[in-house]
């Protein structure tokens, strides 16, 4: 799988602008903005998470970028192209792993490439991208068989097979035990390294954020504005108990608001 | 368990024995055979899972038997009306060529008009289920007339087609279509707008999300709108067959019933049972092989 990947594309990943975005919903008539003039501006096979508390937006800056709603204001620009649709290179990794209950693991994995056409003379990643998550045993099982962290597995090889060269993951790994949580992180670490896609996690918990990413984007309570950028230039694997770590972890608390908590 | 069965089955072919030969004959060799059945199980794994239907085999036969007692031997219930079990195998024995064309007559019927009723009712609700404007214009008239029985159409139906048996369709496919349609819509619209994000995000075409999404997202709902489909059409077979196509195991009810002929009746009660019965065992069959996946997600 890494090797098709290198192969197919010298440059990897996608760069990703986003200026001046806003976004409301319409509630019951009356206008609920979400997303209050974002700027942001992504590096080819970078890292960033957007960190902020629940309910702020993030979900639909990503719904955003996806291609899966149009912003009220501001645009979307990845590789000097304006978001407009959905497209396969921008890939979703959901909260909710929402695998079809009526495929098989394999078919669930297989569904972009049959989407678009390629199933035939792809097949082979499938194979590939489900060795990568771990799952090359569960092939012919179904959903409802496989356990929280199995079946974001199986999301993220979903994902995987299709390519992308920016990776949007959605708090996808909310939902899992911390064990599996744990592992994951690690996980998602070298697969994007291996990869080198780009990639963009949303998510409410610090340590992750700064697990994971070169840079995190603090976001405001609704509706969101970015109110800092910590930079973690730390090599991986990073470590929860490094002094430098620690420090970065209360800077961000402190951007959140809970620094006396803390 | 099968001792016991085997100890008491034979008792009851002797109690035949003097009324009606061929009967009990037939009663003591089905007897035999399961009695053998019965030993054999005892030695090979094939004939356990028979066992399960022991009890049910034995009630059966007590039933068979009260049924002799009380019609031919004791006489204790009107005659015309109620024949003895071995009158019912005598009109299926003498009356098998009426009987075997009412049967192809019926199912002709039975299922030109449920595969029709069910093929336009799914691609309706399929077409309700995924387009606003289908829906803004499909929707009142199935509101309107979808909950009218189909038998309060079968006047008009009479004199409108060319002929019986066309109306006769027409009529199964309606009562066929209308849960058809309304539960595959229902299932359509259920679909999570999240299946439909993934598929998008994979560079899904419509085509693909209608096919592939909400078609697989929508079949259980649409099995349930075929087996109600089902039950509504044998309803409506069965009037129209009575009031209006001269063929079928229906007309043979009302013809036999004509004529007293009682034992007919209960043969073709029994036989219209069979059939009914019958498919609907297929379409759950269907189910099982195309919805396989719901094993362990729902009580099976």
């Amino acid at each position: 799988m890494v090797a098709v990947i290198a192969s197919d594309h010298a440059a990897r990943g996608s760069t990703l602008t986003l200026r001046e975005v806003s976004h409301r919903f319409d509630l019951e008539g009356q206008p609920l903005p979400v997303l209050d003039r974002i700027n942001l501006q992504v590096g080819r096979g970078e890292f960033v998470a957007l960190l902020g508390p629940s309910g702020c937006g993030k979900s639909t800056l990503l719904r955003l970028v996806a291609g899966l709603d149009t912003p009220t204001a501001g645009s979307l620009v990845t590789d000097g192209r304006e978001i407009e649709a959905p497209d396969p290179s921008r890939v979703v990794v959901f909260q909710d792993p929402t695998l079809y209950p009526w495929r098989t693991v394999w078919s669930n994995v297989a569904l972009g490439l049959e989407a678009r056409g390629l199933l035939r003379t792809h097949r082979g990643r499938i194979e590939d991208a489900l060795r990568l998550v771990g799952l090359t045993g569960f092939a012919n099982a179904y959903p409802h068989q496989l356990s929280g962290g199995m079946a974001q597995r199986a999301a993220l090889a979903r994902a995987l097979v299709n390519d992308p060269k920016l990776l949007i993951l959605d708090e996808p790994l909310g939902q899992l035990d911390s064990l599996t949580r744990i592992a994951m992180q690690a996980e998602l670490v070298s697969l994007w390294q291996r990869s080198s896609f780009t990639a963009l996690l949303v998510t409410h918990d610090v340590e992750e954020a700064l697990l994971l990413a070169g840079r995190v984007i603090v976001l405001s309570h609704r509706p969101a504005r970015i109110k800092a950028e910590v930079v973690n230039s730390q090599p991986y694997p990073r470590h929860r108990g490094d002094p430098h770590f620690v420090e970065l972890r209360r800077e961000v608390f402190e951007q959140l608001g809970l620094d006396e908590a803390w | 368990m099968v001792a016991a069965l085997t100890a008491f089955w034979p008792d009851k072919p002797e109690n035949d024995w003097t009324y009606t030969g061929g009967f009990a004959i037939a009663c003591g060799a089905l007897a035999v055979a399961i009695a053998v059945a019965a030993f054999a199980g005892v030695r090979f794994a094939a004939f356990q899972r028979l066992k399960r239907l022991f009890p049910w085999l034995f009630a059966l036969a007590l039933f068979l038997a009260a049924w002799e007692v009380v019609t031919a031997k004791l006489g204790l219930l009107p005659l015309p009306f109620f024949p003895p079990p071995q009158a019912i195998v005598e009109v299926v024995i003498d009356d098998w060529g009426r009987l075997v064309e009412g049967i192809f007559a019926s199912a002709r019927l039975l299922a030109t008009g449920y595969l029709i009723g069910a093929t336009v009712g799914f691609v309706t609700g399929v077409a309700i289920g995924w387009s606003r404007l289908v829906g803004y214009w499909i929707h009142p008239i199935l509101r309107f007339v979808g909950p009218l029985p189909a038998t309060a159409w079968l006047p008009l139906a009479f004199f409108v087609f060319p002929s019986s048996f066309s109306a006769s369709i027409f009529l199964i496919a309606l009562a066929t279509g209308f849960p058809v349609t309304v539960l595959t819509w229902s299932g359509v619209a259920g679909v999570k707008s999240a299946y439909y994000d993934i598929a998008r995000t994979l560079g899904a075409t419509q085509r693909f999300l209608v096919l592939k999404v909400a078609i697989p997202a929508a079949m259980p709902h649409v099995f349930v709108g075929l087996f109600m489909g089902l039950g509504n059409s044998f309803a409506v077979l069965v009037v129209a067959e009575m009031l209006g196509v001269k063929a079928g195991l229906g007309w043979y009810l009302q013809w036999a019933q004509g004529w007293a002929a009682y034992a007919n009746m209960y043969a073709a009660l029994l036989l219209m049972a069979f059939l009914c019965s019958g498919l609907i065992t297929l379409l759950f069959r269907l189910r099982d092989r195309l919805l396989s996946w719901q094993k362990g997600l729902v009580r099976w």
